[in-house]
């Protein structure tokens, strides 16, 4: 018989029960369907939106004005004769969030030279980010407004190409990542980066956090339900009830994590959309800034040894603990390990922090796998390399701890009471 | 006695500055009941756990069919089966699927596997409870699957720590007899209890333990005589007084 098959059936269908299963296919439904309620309302501030107007001016100039606006995305609603009460009024009652007016002897005063008023009104409906794109598209709706009156004016004034005067100097912008460059915007190929890799941060705490907690569990539930002992007496190694119970977490982790990335793509591509243009995409692959299969080996090596270090640190920690709720007390402090990493490469350059305060994030063996991913991108493989190497040295040194823990009679006689009193055992 | 199974000489466990057994020495044989009994705290326990392998002990021999505790643990637990007191069982299987996990996990082929399965399931005698879900046993009930399990592999030495403790007086009974019958079968058994009816019905031999010492060895009738005792009690009472 396969002594390791059924102690790792036994630590699967201990740990993968309604518990474990529900809050996790909740979660990812309700990503799933927050996704697709933002994805609706994203679409839905992508169309055009209604504009009440009214054009007391009538000339050239304010046809120049409602132009720019519908070129905008706004349709337009136009009540020439109605007073700016009763022009909100018209926006209500179509639900539109923004009213123009545009003042009689509008085209006189541009033509006279002096800068004129235009009235606008936004009716605030909500305070979500929605909400406030409506008040942003009319203020873009404005500047193109602006931006057409002033090409007219300089075209009436001059016999020069308004363009030409607008933007005298052209740049042509290139990124250089490395040795490699490509023409493309620096804000847009950042951009486009950072969607395609903000969730892998928080997939990679996610899954460290989950399968520690998980592991730790498990022991400690071993000891409260009075299992613990009965295992340790079968005629099996020691080292395969670690193995499985690391193997188990390790695998039910990996499950929940992707169905987990499934949600949470759904979510963040639903919130972005679908963003980038190909040229962006094209330049960032000229620039190296797509991982191909083999750095997405690395990196995942890089996870995978990050995962086992936090499977071996929760095995020991839950070897102390008398009971599951006491397990998860001990667990919890290693999420601050992860956490700090996890928030200073998500928004700090790690090179550029003292040499000190770098060492010591590069210290914290679960800091590597979240580095991995930029330095495989700007090609920092001696990095990638030292820290796998650096990960496997405490992942060994953690197994080995683990291993003398379960092979001696400490995991019997260890425990952190947390200040009750120590129940006698002879 | 013949070839003793198990042979205890000197043994002694401290933790740290506390010694829970203090030089403790018994034997026990191919077949026989031998009981240690002894109030809480008497070193019971700690002793138990010696032999089935989880503590290692700290002077002494300990040894079973000729291996020893210490530096050849994982062969001995080919050779016993250790059932503790108030241990659990894993809530979310079925007591059927437990003893299939357990079985596998002593048996080498599958046929081993299921025959230790059937004879579980004949010693612990739930019937179609078996297919339930063991969080939905009464304590006796698991009580029953623990020990089933314990001796369906059919061990050379059963290890059982207070066997019925806190079972109702029919439970009790039941399990006490399964035990004796095994025995009859050629079963070692080395168990404890400060039960000392329990004892008097189900041993050989036993083994009178107080404060990590080993106060006497003997049959119950044995013992009765030398201390001009009416019952165990009042054996055990005699003896550690002496």
């Amino acid at each position: 018989m396969n002594k390791f098959r059924i102690l790792l059936g036994k630590e699967l269908r201990e740990l993968i029960t309604p518990q474990i299963i529900l809050p996790l296919v909740i979660t990812v439904i309700v990503f799933l369907g927050l996704g697709k309620v933002i994805g609706s309302q994203v679409q839905k501030t992508q169309k055009a939106h209604e504009l009440v107007i009214v054009d007391k001016d009538n000339t050239a100039a304010s046809t120049i004005i409602k132009d720019a606006l519908a070129a905008s995305g706004f349709t337009l609603s136009e009540h020439d004769s109605f007073s700016s009460d009763e022009a909100i009024a018209a926006a209500k009652a179509d639900k539109a969030s923004s009213v123009v007016i545009i003042p009689a002897g509008f085209s006189h005063g541009l033509i006279a030279g002096s800068p004129q008023n235009i009235a606008t009104y936004s009716i605030v409906q909500n305070f979500s980010i929605f909400g406030a794109q409506d008040y942003s598209r009319l203020k873009a709706g404005i500047a193109a407004v602006n931006e057409a009156i002033s090409t007219q004016l300089i075209s009436n004034h001059t016999g020069t190409d308004p363009a030409f005067l607008k933007n005298p100097v052209h740049t042509a912008e290139t990124v250089v990542v490395g040795d490699k460059q490509a023409s493309a915007a620096a804000e847009a190929i950042l951009g486009f980066i950072s969607s395609q890799t903000t969730f892998i941060p928080i997939i990679l705490f996610f899954v460290i956090t989950f399968a520690a907690q998980m592991i730790a569990t498990t022991i400690a539930s071993e000891k409260e339900n009075k299992t613990l002992e009965t295992l340790l007496s079968l005629p099996v190694k020691r080292q395969y009830i670690v193995a499985t119970k690391m193997l188990a977490a390790g695998i039910v982790a990996a499950g929940a994590s992707i169905l987990y990335l499934i949600g949470m793509r759904s979510y963040i591509s639903n919130l972005t959309g679908s963003g980038s243009s190909s040229g962006v995409h094209d330049a960032a692959v000229s620039l190296g800034l797509i991982l191909h299969s083999s750095q997405y080996v690395l990196l995942g090596l890089s996870l995978f040894l990050a995962i086992l270090i936090a499977l071996a640190i929760a095995l020991i920690l839950g070897a102390f603990a008398e009971d599951v709720r006491g397990a998860q007390g001990l667990v919890a402090p290693m999420t601050v390990l992860i956490l700090v990493p996890y928030l200073l490469t998500f928004f700090v350059d790690t090179q550029s922090l003292t040499p000190l305060a770098r060492y010591a994030i590069l210290a914290i063996p679960f800091s590597h796998p979240f580095l991995a991913g930029s330095n495989l991108m700007l090609g920092n493989y001696a990095q990638v390399w030292f820290g796998i190497g650096y990960q496997l040295l405490w992942f060994l040194a953690l197994l080995w701890v683990a291993t003398r823990i379960f092979t001696t009679d400490r995991i019997v006689t260890l425990k952190l009471s947390f200040g009750k009193k120590r129940k006698s055992s002879v | 006695m013949s070839q003793p199974l198990v042979h205890i000489q000197n043994l002694e466990k401290s933790y740290g500055a506390f010694q829970a057994v203090k030089g403790i020495s018994f034997e026990v044989g191919v077949g026989e009941i031998f009981a240690l009994i002894g109030p809480n705290g008497a070193g019971k326990s700690t002793t138990l756990r010696m032999l089935a392998t989880l503590l290692t002990p700290s002077a002494g021999v300990a040894e079973i069919a000729g291996l020893s505790v210490t530096t050849e643990a994982e062969k001995i637990r080919y050779l016993i089966s250790y059932l503790p007191e108030e241990a659990g069982a894993y809530k979310n299987l079925t007591g059927r699927a437990y003893l299939y996990f357990m079985a596998g996990l002593y048996a080498e082929k599958t046929e081993d596997r299921d025959r230790f399965v059937m004879r579980g399931e004949r010693i612990c005698a739930l019937g179609d409870r078996l297919n339930d879900k063991i969080s939905t046993y009464s304590k006796g009930m698991t009580r029953k699957l623990l020990l089933a399990r314990t001796v369906m592999s059919e061990p050379k030495l059963c290890i059982l720590d207070e066997p019925t403790s806190g079972l109702d007086v029919v439970n009790a009974m039941e399990i006490r007899q399964t035990i004796r019958n095994l025995a009859n079968e050629g079963m070692s058994v080395l168990l404890s209890s400060h039960n000392m009816l329990e004892i008097e019905f189900l041993s050989d031999r036993v083994g009178l333990i107080s404060d990590g010492v080993l106060h006497d060895i003997g049959t119950a009738q044995a013992l009765k005589e030398k201390y001009h005792a009416e019952n165990l009690e009042q054996v055990f009472i005699a003896a550690t007084k002496s």
